[in-house]
């Protein structure tokens, strides 16, 4: 028994206060996630990081309003409609998601890596399983406390742009698709969701978190790796040519179709492949500057999401067939 | 009573591991005891409700164990055999969690798991990272997390494993205090048959999936004729054949006799002194004689 403490009555007394109904207890653990992951000062900088695009294009915006103000009668004015005539808005949300895909997969890593890993290796299912919960909600709150902050880090940054847009570029057409931000934010809803299913899979596979980081940066790279070096490969034997496209146009042979759809085949495609076929663009050059370059054109809608959500599907399932719940007395 | 099992029977495939299985667990403190493999596991997890009973059924707490596993896991607190915890949580935050988690609203689940930490001893190591926590830390704050919701039930799974003789004492002390007035029953699983001893007023022994004895410690240490034991100053063959020839059975080993007769154990008592003061043997000391625990065991696991 202890001898002396700073709370002055040590003897046992009951809890006598309220219980809550033995129902919904993945939100506890899902809450638990977001707390310890909101503490964490390398996601606010994961955030902030993955914000560059957006930044960088407000200040681009910034600068040549700017401009156009201080150059003398119509000419600055001139310039600066010319600018932003060759913007197209909803394709500097595809640019922003598109360069934070790094960022993405390093916050995914970050929070996911380790949840189910990390609870295998310190038994925390002794102690969660044995309270009124099942394995349902011990995996949709895992699921969800590794979601929640993803989604919360991918939509920060383009909300931002969004209200700076909105505020600012009104009378330059920013406003003139209302749908697009629902379209954009099912993006991000997928986006976080495709990453968070693989990830919360692979951890539930391994009982250290750097073993499942690693394994799940290896699907990544290795996939984005091989398909992006084949499309160099096949780039590179056509002679980057100008004019119809550098990949010669799709269309102009099957291969360069094929080459397209290749371009999808990897974990960064796929997400990328998804903001394009949802928002409906095959992307624009970036920060509004003239480019020769022609981009690879969106993907198939169906096709797209119905891979991204048996993705999701197979990343639960194999999370789902790791967790036993009678194994908490052993 | 706090569980009632009729004829429960868990199969793992082609395995039965508890055969046709009842049990009465009295309120206060149980020990469950049985040798590995004997299915005290397996009942712990049918208590629970994680294992679906392919015969018999039963109640915990009033509640019956195939259909509401949750409620009785509100109403119940496990400390496992394992070492657990969550990762990156310190004391507070992991008992508060697991309050949280039994269903009390936040505010109250910290201030609670501050209660309770304090109770068990953890005093201002409660802001430590359970992971830089020792052998003895890690038994504390795992009875800390099962007591948070303030449970009806305590199972406690080898609660004294790994701890040393100091720190097995004191969680003796706390398990024994928790379990006796304080309103919580508590079903202790230990292979220590002196630890059991120590805090538990009734047993359930286990044995090849049945349960072979059940009841009060007192009870089932009474050997049958109550006999007496007495020990000599040194050994005295009048005494020994004056108390046959009252009738007695008479058992030596060494100074100790073990002696049976007839009649009340006062009036027992009463001829052996007498018999002793005629015979000129010392009496140094007399008791009713018992089994030991572990002699129980033995008997009710071969049976």
């Amino acid at each position: 028994m202890p001898e002396s403490g700073l709370i002055a009555d040590l003897s046992y007394r009951g809890y006598d206060g309220p219980l809550l109904p033995p129902t919904h207890r993945w939100w506890v653990i899902a809450r638990m996630g977001v707390r310890q992951a909101f503490r964490k000062r390398a996601y606010w900088v994961v955030t902030a990081l993955s914000a560059w695009y957006y930044l960088v294009m407000m200040a681009v915006l910034f600068f040549f309003e700017r401009a156009a103000q201080s150059a003398p009668g119509a000419r600055g004015e001139a310039g600066f409609e010319a600018f932003i005539g060759r913007i197209v808005w909803k394709d500097q949300f595809l640019h922003g998601f598109g360069f934070a895909q790094l960022l993405y997969l390093i916050a995914a890593l970050m929070l996911g890596a380790g949840a189910i890993a990390n609870d295998n290796r310190s038994k925390a299912l002794l102690v969660i399983l044995s309270k009124p919960c099942d394995k349902r909600d011990y995996l949709a709150g895992k699921w969800m406390g590794v979601f929640l902050p993803l989604l919360t880090m991918m939509l920060i940054p383009p909300l931002v742009f969004f209200v700076y847009g909105a505020l600012s570029y009104r009378d330059y057409g920013f406003l003139d698709n209302p749908w697009f931000f629902p379209k954009f934010l099912i993006v991000l809803v997928l986006g976080a969701a495709v990453h968070t299913s693989l990830v919360i899979g692979i951890s539930s596979l391994f009982d250290q978190g750097r073993l499942a980081g690693a394994s799940y940066a290896g699907i990544y790279f290795l996939t984005n790796f091989f398909t992006q070096l084949m499309v160099f490969a096949w780039l590179a034997s056509q002679g980057f040519r100008r004019g119809g496209g550098l990949r010669g146009g799709a269309g102009q042979s099957p291969f360069a179709e094929y080459v397209d759809r290749l371009y999808y085949v990897s974990i960064d495609g796929l997400l990328i492949g998804l903001c394009k076929a949802i928002v409906g663009t095959d992307g624009s050059p970036q920060f509004g500057m003239p480019s020769p370059i022609r981009p690879v054109p969106a993907p198939p809608l169906l096709t797209t999401v119905l891979v991204a959500l048996a993705l999701c599907a197979a990343g639960v399932a194999v999370a789902w067939s790791r967790i036993r719940a009678v194994e908490v007395v052993r | 009573m706090v569980a009632s099992l009729q004829n429960l029977t868990v199969r793992y495939g082609s395995f039965t591991a508890l055969d046709s299985l009842s049990a009465e667990i009295p309120e206060g403190c149980v020990g469950l005891l049985g040798p590995n493999g004997a299915g005290k596991t397996t009942l712990i997890k049918t208590m629970l409700g994680f294992l679906t009973p392919a015969g018999g059924g039963g109640s915990v707490l009033g509640l019956d164990i195939r259909t509401q596993g949750r409620e009785i896991r509100q109403k119940v607190g496990l400390m496992p055999e394992q070492d657990c915890h969550i990762p990156g949580l310190n004391a507070v935050q992991f008992v508060a969690f697991a309050g949280e988690l039994a269903g009390m609203p936040s505010e109250l689940a910290l201030r609670r798991a501050h209660e309770v930490l304090e109770y068990c001893g953890l005093g201002e190591a409660r802001y430590r990272n359970v992971e830089t926590y020792s052998t003895g830390m890690k038994q504390r704050i795992k009875l800390a997390q099962a007591l948070v919701h303030g449970p009806s039930l305590l199972l406690l799974d080898e609660p004294t494993n790994g701890l040393d003789p100091r720190g097995r004492e004191e969680m003796l002390d706390l398990i024994r205090s928790v379990s006796h007035g304080k309103g919580v029953n508590v079903i202790v699983s230990s292979h220590l048959l002196p630890d059991v001893e120590r805090v538990c007023d009734h047993v359930v022994v286990v044995s090849r999936g049945k349960v072979t004895e059940q009841g009060a410690i007192a009870r089932l240490k009474v050997i049958e004729g109550r006999p007496i034991d007495i020990e000599l100053k040194e050994e005295s063959p009048e005494f020994v054949r004056a108390m046959r020839d009252l009738g007695a059975t008479v058992e030596a080993t060494g100074l100790v006799l073990r002696v049976r007769l007839e009649g009340s154990a006062e009036q027992v008592s009463a001829t052996i002194f007498r018999t002793a003061r005629q015979t000129g043997a010392q009496v140094r000391g007399l008791a009713v004689a018992q089994r030991s625990l572990e002699g129980v065991f033995e008997e009710a696991v071969r049976a």
